[in-house]
């Protein structure tokens, strides 16, 4: 009996939740996860208007953390910038 | 033996608003010519656009874009690329692998007068006005 783990106290045997205690978080301890962002438009090198929209003034590619994308779509925006950068239709660096 | 696969390909080319002006039909012919003569289908050639380039190329501020949607063998891609450098009027270049072609892509091109093109040191066009015109905007009473 000594092996026996006991969480909340062991009001409610051992298990997560109930009464005495949040259930543990699924994503950490600081709250939800959040929530993913769609791309409103396709994020093809051709739609320059929309990827404009994701690149600083400077001319770089803003983060996951500011775009809310998933990592695929990330990627997806980020070779889209690339390839429009190398026909001219980005700037690589500076504002257009 | 070498594998034969054909797939669809998009190139989009930025070619030289100097040879632009010379003619737009011939250039388009001259440069989709280069699929052709390594066996490439073209289903879809037209002008994208004529812009401001973000960076100066080649000393050209302006550029003029091709699009050209065409079914091509794998093997023949790194030969049309060569060729597509090696080419005076293309500036530059990209071919990417494509699913399938957009419909917009079978539409019939829009006229293109060359003379119409704007200088390339002709400044940038004002940007659109925010604030709508016509209504005068109300004065609002400031507050003492």
């Amino acid at each position: 009996m000594s092996n026996m783990i006991q969480s909340n106290g062991g009001r409610d045997g051992g298990r997560d939740g109930g009464r005495d205690g949040a259930r543990r978080s699924k994503f950490g301890r600081f709250g939800a996860r959040r929530r993913e962002v769609l791309p409103e438009e396709p994020l093809e090198y051709k739609n320059v208007a929309y990827l404009s929209k994701f690149v600083s003034a400077n001319g770089r590619i803003q983060s996951r953390k500011r775009t809310g994308f998933s990592g695929q779509n990330q990627r997806k925006l980020a070779e889209a910038i690339k390839h429009a950068r190398l026909i001219g239709l980005l700037p690589f660096v500076g504002r257009m | 033996m070498t594998l034969q696969r054909t797939r669809t390909y998009e190139c989009m080319c930025l070619l030289d608003n100097r040879e632009v002006r010379k003619g737009w039909q011939p250039l388009k012919d001259a440069v989709t010519g280069i699929f052709t003569k390594h066996g490439a289908k073209i289903l879809s050639s037209r002008r994208w656009d004529e812009r401001r380039l973000a960076y100066a190329i080649r000393g050209q501020q302006r550029g003029t874009y091709l699009l050209v949607y065409f079914a091509a063998d794998t093997q023949s891609v790194t030969a049309i690329r060569r060729d597509l450098q090696f080419n005076e009027s293309v500036l530059r270049d990209l071919l990417v692998e494509c699913a399938e072609v957009p419909q917009t892509a079978y539409e019939p091109e829009a006229a293109f007068d060359v003379n119409a093109i704007p200088a390339d040191d002709a400044p940038a066009a004002p940007e659109p006005v925010a604030a709508p015109q016509g209504e005068p905007v109300a004065e609002t009473p400031t507050e003492a």
